[in-house]
């Protein structure tokens, strides 16, 4: 009997998703041009104004609870700027337009029919419906997060005891993203072929320095059904092996920082790992920025003269940018693997993009344990070749574990060009090749 | 000849201290990494103290070392991409006998023999109770006065130890007397080509004439085709890594290994020998079945080269061959005592070209003596495999009797009187050589080996564990064999990993980081095994039909990775023998790392075994009279922990008493 209750509720979940829910072209305007009719604002908040420990109160409403006591700790404040636009290319708008009406969530968690490209449910998502949390996350999951592909080339991450302010690690990475399914942008669209397991999105990282990193090679595969684990390889250099990792790998410190794979880009796991809820929408600051604007490092200056975003505040742990009043939904996501390293994730999705600029992640024991923020950067204020492209670029990042007094910081050189990223490079033989 | 006049010496302008000078000044001046300023050439490197204390023995390493990794990219050159020269260079210097007179140029000592049959009976190197009258005079033997005995004015009893007596006493077994010395101090049993490692060889072995300093250098280079495919190529001095496994070597068996360095203990990376080879790597890249295809052709085209096994009287010698070649080569060149040999009681003062090892067979540079390999390597619906096949000389020495060697029961020039009219050699006379069935008489020989295999690696979700598994099956590889003619003979050989990696959460030991647990289980298994009891001992093939080595590794991170300890079993069910080694790795800074390790072996590896003392190698005088054939069965009742019981105790159990501290302090740039 409870067997026949669970399979009619999820037909009636199914048919008012794909009806009640339906979006329209309508919606694909509001969702990706939430600032065409004007920007939010906020009592007394003003751009190019500060947030610190003096006034942080007044916006409370407006600032992320860890932000917000970070502030009232006096270790950071917040630099506030103009809300703008990040428009994101139109191709991807194009499809999402053309997806209209074809694309439904399937029964269970972790499927969906009809989709080929762009945004999957572009319409506003509603505290009535059951799965609208499911939807947020395949908006993301097939987001335009690095377009078609990019790399962050390079990539410096830093480890960093809050409290001493001592700089522990610099490792520098490359970091390269291809999707396989579902491109918009770059030849071939929509699929690269062949492609026997329906590979939809791959992650190819290496290690530069510090030595005992060296050679260091990480490449994951996501497949484009979510039902499907993840393939996860490392290759070692002092080794020189090609290793396949146990997901338990991928919730666990990537050598040895406070980020786990599992957090790259805000959330980089299957969405059917998780249990999805939305928890409303609401304008709030967000690391969001025009990064050739900014007052930038002088350090790992590059041969081209591009700047890294430059770090402050308590331990060194806090990027030097500036904050945009945003739409953003508030997504929780509950892992469903009990033995699960955390108990919840508190994504701050911002609405135009489906980038998530915020996250504030939590212990088993329910307390959190870890503040992550990844900066958004506009692509026509950047490097010259991603002007036009249409892509938030990811510009920097701070993981702070507020229990560990701990944090690492990311300095990217994020660069949407194809050139960096073709497919053999996202191939386990091209990490035996390239190691040494 | 004993001691040659060719002097190396301590000098070399090398010494310890300014190694250990440097890796202060490079760390007092924080010395980095150089990039050029286009980025297309990068020199990197580190130098390295590592220092070991053996339990009961005193220092067994002050190792520095100096390494070079070098890399220039070319880029696009003519049709081919990403073209690069890519080196690694690498000096060492161990200061050990500097600091312990075990090892080194007043290493050994004199040594006496046991003889059971004479009540407990000890006597010098060369003055055994046969030769010395003390079991009777020349007329009180059947075959008169005989030809044993040796000189020992170019044979003396001076640094040499006892084989295996770190391990055992004699008790009532063979033993031999080692040099061990380095070969410009004491050229006896010193193996041309193979194990002759003089003084300053032993200390920097990458200054050798085989260039070992260069330890890699290679091009790269691809060739982009028309149909989306890449053929890449890699010429040059390189490691080529095939398998899955760690530690066990199933198909990573491309380069040979010095084990010379630290036994089997240290990483495989830095114990393989580079070789000079080619390699073609045709990348299909996804196809319709698999998401990644490649065909790899390998070509070694190098002058073969051994496995290093350490010399006699070196540090690390692994199975303790190195000495027990070293014995056996000077009992051939020069003659030796050999404890409780004649008739399993008295010491036996064997003359030259009578036991022992003759010579080594390198094969020499031929397009036939190169070795070849294909792989297919793919991955498939979640599963990474690969196909292997090679053809390729053997790294481990196989030992083959029957060479020609003298009968010691006759005198010089004496024609022979059969006593028995039991010998198959008919008229010789003494001082000639023959070849003679059962005689532990060696030539050294590094047989083809033909291999085909494969590996394969999957994840199970519901175990959250990833599995590995790697398999070969050989023909061609040779073991030895108390039951034939020439004591040894050949086996096909399966071997097996099982490998098991989890990461595992274990809470009361770190609450935010998994460990990782990983286990393997290694087996072997000799097809063509032959073994049989006889008179109550083991006689045939000492190495087990069946055997099975397993490890186990747990490894923690705390400190954001910084501080890493981490605990290794390995445990070889045959031998009965145990590793644990434990270690602590500290990153002390970016370019800084301490390493705090111990090994320590527990278990038995007293495994006697027939070391043919029974083998009646000359009929009519070693079958007391009976008149038995070679080899005869019957004859057999000699056991003893040498030589043969070493291939039961194994790498682990032959090193039993090498237990050590180790400390490993690495600064990069």
């Amino acid at each position: 009997m409870r067997v026949v209750k669970t399979i009619m509720a999820a037909a009636l979940t199914t048919a008012l998703s794909a009806s009640a829910f339906a979006a329209t072209e309508a919606d694909v305007e509001a969702s990706f041009y939430p600032y065409k009719n004007g920007v939010p604002s906020f009592p007394g908040l003003q751009a190019g104004m500060t947030i610190d420990q003096s006034n942080v109160d007044q916006f409370k409403d407006v600032i992320d609870s860890a932000t917000f006591n970070f502030i009232k700790q006096g270790w950071t404040n917040i630099v506030v700027g103009e809300t703008t636009s990040f428009d994101l290319h139109p191709n991807y708008v194009q499809a999402t337009k053309d997806g209209l009406g074809k694309v439904k969530l399937g029964a269970t968690s972790g499927e969906i029919e009809g989709f080929i490209a762009g945004r999957p449910f572009p319409a506003e998502p509603s505290m009535d419906d059951l799965r609208a949390g499911e939807k947020l996350a395949w908006n993301y999951k097939y987001g335009y997060n690095w377009g078609d592909n990019a790399a962050i080339y390079p990539f410096y991450w830093k480890y960093k005891d809050m409290n001493s302010g001592k700089l522990e690690r610099t490792i520098k990475f490359n970091f390269h993203f291809l999707n396989f399914m579902h491109r918009v942008n770059q030849e071939p669209i929509p699929n690269i072929e062949p492609n026997p397991s329906q590979i939809f999105r791959a992650i190819y990282v290496q290690a530069l320095e510090p030595f005992d990193v060296k050679n260091t090679q990480l490449l994951i595969h996501r497949y484009e059904d979510d039902l499907k684990r993840d393939n996860a390889w490392l290759y070692l250099g002092f080794q020189r092996r090609v290793r396949r990792l146990a997901s338990g790998q991928v919730t666990d410190a990537f050598l040895g920082s406070d980020v786990m794979i599992e957090d790259f880009e805000g959330y980089n796991g299957r969405i059917n790992d998780m249990e999805w809820t939305y928890k409303g929408a609401k304008e709030m600051l967000m690391p969001f920025y025009n990064h050739n604007d900014l007052t930038l490092s002088e350090e790992h200056k590059e041969s081209d003269g591009y700047q890294f975003v430059e770090m402050a505040g308590k331990g060194d742990c806090f990027p030097q940018i500036t904050w945009q009043l945003r739409k953003v939904y508030v997504l929780e996501n509950v892992p469903k693997d009990s033995n699960h390293p955390i108990s919840k994730r508190v994504h701050y999705i911002d609405a135009q993009t489906f980038t998530i600029p915020r996250t504030l992640i939590y212990d088993r024991k329910g307390e959190l344990w870890k503040s992550w923020q990844i900066g958004q950067a506009h692509p026509d204020h950047h490097l010259p070749k991603n002007k036009g492209t249409g892509v938030a670029i990811d510009d920097s990042f701070t993981m702070i574990d507020v229990q560990a007094m701990h944090c690492t910081t990311g300095q990217f050189k994020g660069q949407v060009d194809p050139a960096l990223n073709p497919t053999k490079k996202f191939t386990v033989q091209n990490m035996r090749a390239s190691g040494r | 000849m004993i001691e040659t006049t060719k002097v190396v010496g301590r000098s070399n302008g090398w010494r310890p201290l300014p190694l250990i000078a440097a890796i202060g000044m490079a760390v007092s001046q924080n010395a980095i990494a150089y990039t050029s300023e286009d980025g297309t050439l990068e020199i990197s490197g580190f130098v390295e103290n590592a220092t070991f204390q053996r339990n009961g023995e005193g220092l067994s390493k002050v190792r520095n070392t100096a390494q070079i990794e070098m890399a220039k990219t070319l880029g696009e050159v003519g049709r081919f991409s990403n073209v690069g020269v890519y080196g690694t260079f690498r000096a060492t210097y161990d200061a050990v006998d500097h600091f312990n007179d075990r090892f080194g140029s007043s290493a050994g000592g004199s040594l006496n023999f046991e003889s059971v049959g004479g009540g407990g009976l000890s006597t010098p190197w060369g003055a055994s109770p046969l030769t010395t009258d003390q079991l009777g005079t020349a007329d009180d033997f059947p075959w008169g006065p005989g030809g044993f005995g040796f000189n020992t004015t170019t044979n003396p009893n001076r640094g040499l130890v006892l084989l295996g007596s770190d391990l055992h006493d004699p008790d009532g077994g063979v033993t031999l007397g080692v040099p061990v010395r380095p070969c410009d101090k004491d050229s006896r049993g010193c193996i041309d080509d193979y194990m002759d490692a003089d003084e300053s060889e032993l200390r920097s072995p990458e200054f050798n004439d085989r260039w070992d300093f260069v330890r890699e250098l290679y091009v790269d280079a691809s060739l982009p085709m028309d149909d989306g495919t890449e053929w890449s190529f890699r010429v040059g001095k390189q490691q080529v890594i095939w398998g899955r496994t760690d530690l066990f070597r199933v198909l990573d068996v491309l380069n040979p290994v010095d084990f010379s360095r630290h036994n089997i203990y240290d990483e495989l990376e830095d114990i393989r020998i580079p070789m000079w080879m080619a390699t073609a790597e045709k990348h299909f890249g996804a196809t319709e079945l698999f998401d990644d295809l490649n065909l790899q052709f390998v070509w070694n085209f190098d002058k073969f080269r051994p496995s290093n096994l350490g010399q006699g009287g070196s540090t690390y010698a692994i199975l303790d061959a190195g000495n027990f070649f070293r014995a056996m080569n000077n009992c051939w060149e020069n003659g030796c005592t050999v404890s409780n040999f004649a008739g399993g009681q008295f010491a036996t003062d064997f003359p030259a070209h009578t036991i022992g090892i003759r010579k080594a067979h390198l094969p020499s540079w031929s397009l036939d003596n190169t070795q070849f390999g294909v792989k297919l390597e793919g991955e498939t619906k979640g599963v990474g495999f690969s196909l292997n096949a090679l053809t390729y000389r053997s790294h481990l020495p196989s030992l083959r009797g029957g060479i020609p060697a003298r009968n010691p029961f006759l005198q010089d020039g004496l024609a022979f009187a059969d006593p028995d009219g039991a010998s198959p050699i008919q008229g010789e006379v003494g001082g000639d050589e023959f070849a003679r069935p059962y005689l532990i008489a060696f030539d050294i020989h590094f047989p083809r080996v033909n291999l085909i295999g494969g590996s394969l690696d999957l994840y199970s979700d519901a175990l959250k564990s990833v599995f590995r598994v790697e398999a070969a099956y050989t023909d061609g590889e040779e073991f030895a064999n108390t039951l034939e003619p020439r004591l040894f003979s050949e086996s096909d050989v399966f071997r097996y990993v099982v490998g098991w990696d989890r990461p595992t959460f274990i809470p009361f030991l770190n609450d935010r980081r998994a460990f990782l647990l990983s286990a393997q289980l290694f087996g072997q298994y000799l097809v063509d095994h032959e073994r049989k009891s006889v008179n109550g001992i083991d006689v045939g093939m000492p190495d087990e039909e069946l055997n099975h080595i397993a490890t186990f590794l747990v490894k923690g991170w705390y400190k954001n990775d910084r501080l890493s300890p981490q605990v290794i079993f390995a445990h070889d069910f045959g031998a009965k023998a145990t590793t644990i080694a434990p270690s602590v790795d500290w990153l002390i800074s970016d370019n800084l790392r301490l390493t705090v390790g111990a090994n320590i072996k527990v278990g038995d590896t007293t495994q006697e075994f027939d070391d043919c003392r029974a083998c009646n190698p000359f009929p009519g005088f070693t079958d007391g009279g009976a008149g038995a054939s070679p080899g005869a069965l019957a004859l057999r009742n000699l056991a003893g922990l040498e030589p043969l019981g070493r291939f039961q105790a194994g790498p682990i159990g032959m090193a039993q008493n090498e237990d050590e501290v180790q400390v490993t302090l690495r600064y990069r740039f």
